[in-house]
């Protein structure tokens, strides 16, 4: 009887798993349409320079789908810590279930003003990821840090760190995508098209909200698309 | 095997008929407030309680083991930094500010005297990660606890199997510190109806109602916003309290509004510790308020006490001293560790 209802269980699990194939976001960080590596050289166009790649981590939250701009189901894990050194973390798993239709999925870059405020959390949000701020309480939305010969910084060091939960500094970024049905769904991330236009020489640290933060934090509308499948 | 799960869960079944649990709620008299802080993110328990005070006292959280929270807030001084205007961190640096006494902490809105940090769990971060507080990292901090027996067995106590997190660290710092709860000095004692005030404490109860009460709210004797209460900026910090962290004019020299429990323990006074004596700090309010463009409004009439009014005042204030509180063997260093406290 026993082994009867581990054997009927086992099927199950099997039958249901070869129906779905494992969903997946996939963030997919670009540099001059490339895959981005940290620390290989590039050439950004609007400097004229070369430029190395650092650090890239940042939050996404809150992902939901519609259909039509109707709700039709979220992550239940609401904030994923995406961080260019670890490959594992550029995939965000969607244990949903695949006969939900949707045409649309959104999300934020950042963490949300509630979550700014309650406290200590483990996991993504765990302090020790170093996307806490320690002098003044606020989530680090975003941190991007490099080199470039056009930074005039201390060892051409640039680092925008974007973050702020509070107004006038209110930076998460809310993003739509319209998207197609599919098991795999490629983010891309343009990250010479978020440093186009900034002035390297003048504008190479941001480390606390204000306007630079927050004007800088509109640029994620522009340059999050929906990739390729591949 | 079967039967101690067995056991394991009678306990469970008659605990919770009784309504026992591992976890423990916070003793506070019935004329206290509701706590802002939210108990549900962090249940108190007692090994969470004594895993927060190990930590409290231990040098480790500091980059060379040589300063620990209580260098700067001592359990005798009311959990402040007595004999120091300014805290005085690793390598003999000294700070910006005055170290705050702690306590009730647990109906705080907001922490440090500009408000910096939103959230007691996210506070010791700042002391942890300050160049001239303690120079250390909370990744740092976790890699130091993982590697000493006696902290693996304290956090497995208080947070079952799992690996020492960074939000674990916070998470028992601020369970101690929720503990700190003042509320046993005489004005207790007389809310409760088991003493009284005599005439000269009663004619100064009044005179603080009239003039101290709508900033310093009992029963907590604060109300926990922020304020200009008049002070002349000290051009050696220039410190502008709250407008650093809004950048607002209008937030320009509000500070934190201190309780005024436990001064007789916690002086020097003010957020740069610039009065050592209570006379003097109501003298400044008497006389030495400085007009600026964001003084609280209260204060634009200048307070009149006579010098009977002011010893009245003092008198009055002296009942909040909780000697109960500041002797506490619960607070206070955690004896049944090791004998080394750097070891
Ligand atoms: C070098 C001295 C120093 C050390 C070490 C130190 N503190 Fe402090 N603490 C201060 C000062 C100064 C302030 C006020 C800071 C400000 O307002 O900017 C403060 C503020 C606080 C506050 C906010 C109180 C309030 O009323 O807003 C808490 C809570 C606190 N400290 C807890 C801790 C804990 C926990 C530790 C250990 C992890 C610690 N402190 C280590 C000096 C210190
Ligand atoms: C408008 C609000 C307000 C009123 C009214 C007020 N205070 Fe204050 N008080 C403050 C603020 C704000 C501070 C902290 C200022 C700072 O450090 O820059 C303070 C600080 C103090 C301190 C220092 C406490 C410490 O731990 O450093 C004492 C003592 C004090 N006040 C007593 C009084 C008395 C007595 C009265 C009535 C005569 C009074 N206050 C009225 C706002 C007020």
């Amino acid at each position: 009887m026993k082994h009867c209802c581990i054997l009927i269980l086992f099927l199950i699990s099997f039958t249901s798993q070869s129906q779905n194939d494992p969903e997946l976001i996939q963030i997919n960080p670009l540099f001059n349409n490339e895959h981005l590596e940290l620390n290989k050289p590039y050439f950004l166009a609007s400097v004229n320079d070369s430029i190395k790649i650092e650090t890239l981590k940042f939050f996404i939250s809150n992902v939901q789908f519609f259909q039509d701009e109707k709700l039709i189901d979220s992550l239940s894990k609401k904030q994923h810590l995406i961080d260019l050194e670890k490959e594992k973390s550029l995939q965000i798993e969607m244990s949903r279930s695949n006969r939900l239709r949707y045409n649309m999925i959104k999300f934020s870059v950042g963490i949300d003003s509630i979550t700014n405020v309650s406290g200590v959390f483990g996991g993504d949000l765990d302090p020790t990821n170093g996307m806490y701020w320690t002098w003044q309480s606020g989530y680090v939305n975003f941190k991007l840090e490099g080199k470039s010969e056009a930074c005039s910084a201390r060892n051409n060091f640039f680092q925008y760190h974007l973050g702020g939960y509070q107004a006038p500094y209110k930076t998460i970024s809310n993003i739509e995508l319209k998207v197609s049905q599919q098991n795999l769904i490629v983010i891309n991330f343009k990250i010479d098209a978020f440093l186009n236009g900034i002035d390297l020489a003048k504008s190479h640290s941001v480390m606390s909200p204000n306007d630079t933060a927050v004007a800088l934090s509109k640029r994620f509308q522009k340059i999050i698309t929906i990739g390729d499948e591949k | 095997m079967k039967n101690s799960r067995s056991y394991v869960i009678l306990v469970v079944l008659i605990a919770t008929a009784f309504g026992f649990s591992k976890y423990q709620d916070l003793q506070y008299p019935d004329y206290f407030p509701v706590p802002e802080y939210n108990f549900d993110n962090n249940r108190l328990s007692d090994e969470g309680i004594e895993l927060g005070r190990n930590l409290f006292y231990d040098p480790i959280l500091s980059r060379d083991n040589s300063v620990s929270c209580a260098s700067c807030h001592s359990p005798y001084n009311a959990f402040a930094h007595t004999d120091h205007d300014l805290s005085h961190g690793i390598d003999d640096q000294i700070g910006t500010r005055n170290a705050p006494a702690l306590f009730n902490l647990a109906w705080q809105k907001s922490f440090m005297w500009d408000g910096a940090i939103n959230h007691l769990d996210m506070q010791a971060l700042a002391p942890i990660s300050h160049s001239g507080e303690m120079d250390e990292s909370i990744q740092n901090v976790v890699l130091k606890l993982q590697q000493k027996e006696r902290y693996l067995h304290l956090f497995k106590e208080a947070f079952g199997d799992t690996p020492i997190s960074g939000a674990h660290v916070l998470k028992a710092l601020s369970q101690f510190q929720l503990t700190l709860i003042s509320a046993n000095s005489k004005y207790d004692k007389v809310k409760h109806g088991s003493d009284l005030f005599n005439e000269q404490e009663n004619k100064g109860y009044a005179l603080f109602k009239a003039n101290c009460n709508s900033c310093h709210t009992e029963p907590l004797f604060s109300n926990y916003s922020f304020a200009n209460n008049g002070l002349i900026v000290d051009t050696t910090l220039n410190d502008f309290g709250k407008y650093a962290i809004t950048k607002q004019s209008k937030d320009s020299l509000l500070f934190k509004v201190p309780s005024l429990r436990n001064l007789k323990f916690s002086s020097p006074y003010m957020h740069d510790g610039r009065f050592r004596r209570l006379n003097e700090v109501l003298n400044h309010y008497t006389s030495e308020i400085i007009n600026t463009e964001t003084l609280d409004p209260q204060f634009e009439q200048s307070i009149a006490l006579s010098s009977n009014d002011k010893a009245d005042l003092m008198a009055f204030l002296q009942t909040l001293n909780d000697t109960d509180f500041v002797f506490d063997p619960k607070h206070q260093f955690p004896l049944n560790k090791s004998k080394n406290p750097k070891e």
